[in-house]
C-alpha cells in the first residue's frame, strides 16, 4: 500500500552466527516509513538475533543496516536512540523505583539536553525545558490512560499497565522506528487489544514499527507486511493475508517431512 | 519549586542555632567531624545510592583532599582559598583517569578495582615522605582566615563546615531532581534499559564518579586544617569502609541519609567509650542490628515503619 515511499530501514544480505550455530543467513528487506512490520517464526528462527542486530546490541557478521540513509554498525544502544529508534523489551524494563511520570522523562532524555552544569545553576531554560518535558509526559500518559497512575511508583502497577508505559516511554524520545520485542506476551485478550490500538496510533503518528510477536492475531490484525523467518533464513514476505496461505510457511510451522520445525 | 526548599531552610535554621548554642568546644568539634563525615558520605551516595555504582576505595579521594591542600600551602606557600580548587581540581582529574578504566567494571570487580586504588594511593601517601611526610604524618597545615575572620576559632570553623555542608545538600538536591539525576537513578533501576531509552551510561558514571571525588576531596581539605595535622591511617581502607557503612546505614539515595549515616558513625565511637575494652563489640552489634532490622538503612526504614504505622490505625 505504501510502496512507493522511501524505507526508514534497509536490511541487506544480513548473515550472523554464534560460534558454530548460523543463526541468520542472507537475510534482506525493508521497512517502509509509517507502516507496522511483523516479524514471525517458529522458535529458533532468528527473531530475536534480527532484533538485537537493529537495536544495537551486537553487529552483524556481514551485510549492512541502513537507516535513514546511515549505517548503524557500530553505533551503541543509547546513540541509535538520538537518531530515532527505540525499543521495548520482551521482559518489560521499567526503572521499578520511578514514578510513571519520571520513567517518560528518562524516556526524553536524548530530546532534552539539561546537563549536570544546567542542573545546578537551573537558568530559566533548563526549568522551561523540565516544563515542556512533563507536559509531554502527560500527554502520553493521557494516550495509554494512566494519568491518574503519573505518581505512582512503577514497579507497583499491574503488570499490563507496564506493558503499556514501557511503550509511552519508548515513545518519549520521539521515535521514526520503534522496536517492539513481543510486546503481548503475557497479557490477556482484552489486554493485546488495548495494545493493538496503541501501536496503531502509533503508527498514526507516522511511527514505523516492527513487531516481534508470537501472538498471531494480534500480529496478522495490526501488520501491513509480514516477514517470515525459519532457520535464520527468510521464507516469505509480503501481506498478512498472503503469508498465511504461503506454503512455506504453513509447512515451516506446522512441519513436513522435508522441512521440519525446530524446536 | 519552593516547598522542596522548605526542609533546607529549616535545617540551615537548625545547623544555625546549634552553632549559636553550643560552647562546648569539645561538642562543636564533634558536630564539625559530622559535617565533614556527611561530605563524605553525600558524595558517596551519590554514587553508590543514585548511580548503583560501589566504591571501596573513596578515602583516597578524602586523602587527596587533604595532602593537596597540604602540599600547596605548606611546600608551595599557596593561599587555601587557592589550594581547595587545587586539591579538588587534582581529585577530579584522578577519579577521571581511575573512573574511564574502572567504571567499566560493574559489581564486585568494581569493588575490588576502586579497592586496588584506594590502597596504591594509600601507600603513596605512607612511602613518598619527601613529599607527604610518611607514615610519621604531615605537619604544619595552616589554619584558614577569610580578611578578618579566623576559623581557627572552634564555632568558626563549624559554621564553615556546615555552610559548606548546606551548599552541598542543595547542589545535590538540584542534580538528583533533574534530567541528569533522573538518568543516575535509572541506570541504578537497569542499566541496560537505561541506554536503551538513550542514557550514555559510561559517560555519566564517570561524571558522577567525578563529582562524587570533588566532594570527598572537599571534605579533606575541611578535616586537614581543622586538625593541622594527617597521616596515612586517616586515609586508608577502614576509612573508605567507614564512608561506604555511613551511606548503607543512613540510607542509600537519600541526602538526609547521608547526614543520618554520617551523624551516627561519628557520634556512635563517642558514646560507647563507657564500654571501654567492648566499645568496638558493641559498635559492630549496633550497626548489625541496625541492619538486620532496617535493611534499607535508617532514614528508609525509619519512613517505612511510619507509613505501615499509619496504615495500620
Amino acid at each position: 500500500m505504501t510502496d512507493n515511499n522511501h524505507p526508514l530501514l534497509q536490511i541487506e544480505s544480513v548473515s550472523k552466527a554464534f560460534g558454530g550455530l548460523q543463526a541468520l543467513t542472507d537475510v534482506s528487506f525493508s521497512l517502509t516509513q509509517g507502516t507496522i512490520t511483523g516479524l514471525i517464526g517458529p522458535n529458533g528462527a532468528g527473531k530475536t538475533t534480527l532484533f538485537n542486530l537493529i537495536s544495537g546490541v551486537f553487529p552483524p557478521d556481514t551485510g549492512t543496516i541502513i537507516f535513514n540513509g546511515t549505517g548503524i554498525r557500530n553505533k551503541k544502544s543509547h546513540q541509535l536512540v538520538s537518531l530515532g529508534i527505540a525499543r521495548t523489551f520482551q521482559n518489560v524494563e521499567l526503572f521499578d523505583s520511578m514514578t510513571a511520570l519520571e520513567n517518560i522523562l528518562v524516556g526524553q532524555h536524548t530530546r532534552t539536553r539539561c546537563g549536570m552544569l544546567g542542573s545546578i545553576v537551573r537558568l530559566p531554560w533548563v526549568a522551561e525545558e523540565e516544563k515542556k518535558a512533563r507536559d509531554f509526559a502527560m500527554e502520553l500518559l493521557d494516550l495509554i490512560g494512566l494519568r491518574e497512575h503519573a505518581y505512582t511508583t512503577s514497579g507497583d502497577l499491574p503488570f499490563g499497565w507496564q506493558r503499556l508505559l514501557e511503550l509511552a516511554r519508548a515513545m518519549a524520545s520521539r521515535p521514526q522506528l520503534m522496536l517492539l520485542d513481543e510486546p503481548a506476551s503475557g497479557l490477556n485478550i482484552v489486554e493485546t487489544m488495548r495494545l493493538g490500538d496503541l501501536i496503531k496510533k502509533f503508527r498514526g503518528q507516522g511511527v514505523t514499527v516492527l513487531l516481534v510477536e508470537h501472538d498471531m492475531s494480534l500480529t496478522m490484525e495490526i501488520s501491513d507486511r509480514i516477514v517470515v523467518l525459519d532457520q535464520g533464513k527468510k521464507i516469505a514476505e509480503g501481506t498478512p493475508r498472503a503469508v498465511q496461505e504461503d506454503e512455506a510457511v504453513i509447512a515451516a510451522y506446522l512441519g513436513t517431512s522435508k522441512n521440519k520445525a525446530d524446536g | 519549586m519552593t516547598r522542596d526548599r522548605i526542609p533546607y531552610a529549616v535545617f540551615t535554621l537548625i545547623v544555625a542555632a546549634a552553632g549559636w548554642y553550643t560552647d562546648n568546644p569539645y561538642y562543636l568539634q564533634t558536630l564539625t567531624f559530622i559535617g565533614i563525615n556527611t561530605l563524605l558520605a553525600l558524595g558517596l551516595n551519590m554514587l553508590m545510592g543514585y548511580a548503583g555504582q560501589i566504591s571501596l576505595g573513596h578515602a583516597a579521594f578524602y586523602g587527596i583532599g587533604a595532602y593537596g591542600t597540604a602540599i600547596l600551602t605548606v611546600h608551595w606557600h599557596v593561599s587555601p582559598w587557592l589550594a581547595l580548587p587545587g586539591a579538588v581540581a587534582a581529585a577530579m582529574l584522578v577519579a577521571c583517569i581511575v573512573g574511564i578504566p574502572t567504571l567499566k567494571l560493574s559489581g564486585y570487580y568494581l569493588g575490588m578495582g576502586t579497592l586496588g586504588f584506594g590502597m596504591i594511593v594509600n601507600i603513596l601517601f605512607r612511602e613518598w615522605s619527601s613529599v607527604t611526610g610518611g607514615a610519621s604524618g604531615f605537619v604544619g597545615i595552616p589554619s584558614l582566615e577569610l580578611g578578618p575572620i579566623s576559623f581557627s576559632s572552634t564555632k568558626n570553623y563549624f559554621y564553615l563546615v556546615w555552610g559548606f555542608v548546606i551548599f552541598s545538600f542543595i547542589l545535590c538536591h538540584r542534580i538528583i531532581n533533574s534530567r541528569v539525576g533522573r538518568a543516575l537513578r535509572a541506570i541504578h533501576d537497569g542499566e541496560k534499559a537505561a541506554a536503551a531509552v538513550g542514557v550514555d551510561t559510561a559517560k555519566l558514571k564517570l561524571q558522577v564518579f567525578i563529582l562524587s571525588a570533588a566532594f570527598s576531596a572537599l571534605a579533606g581539605f575541611l578535616y586537614a586544617h581543622m586538625v593541622f595535622f594527617i597521616s596515612p591511617e586517616s586515609f586508608d581502607f577502614i576509612a573508605s569502609i567507614r564512608i561506604v557503612t555511613m551511606v548503607v546505614i543512613g540510607g542509600m539515595a537519600s541526602v538526609w541519609g547521608s547526614l543520618i549515616g554520617a551523624s551516627l558513625l561519628t557520634l556512635l565511637p563517642e558514646w560507647l567509650h563507657a564500654f571501654s575494652e567492648f566499645e568496638m563489640v558493641v559498635y559492630g552489634l549496633i550497626l548489625m542490628i541496625i541492619m538486620i532490622f532496617l535493611p534499607k538503612g535508617l532514614t528508609r526504614g525509619l519512613l517505612d515503619m511510619f507509613e505501615r504505622a499509619r496504615k495500620n490505625k
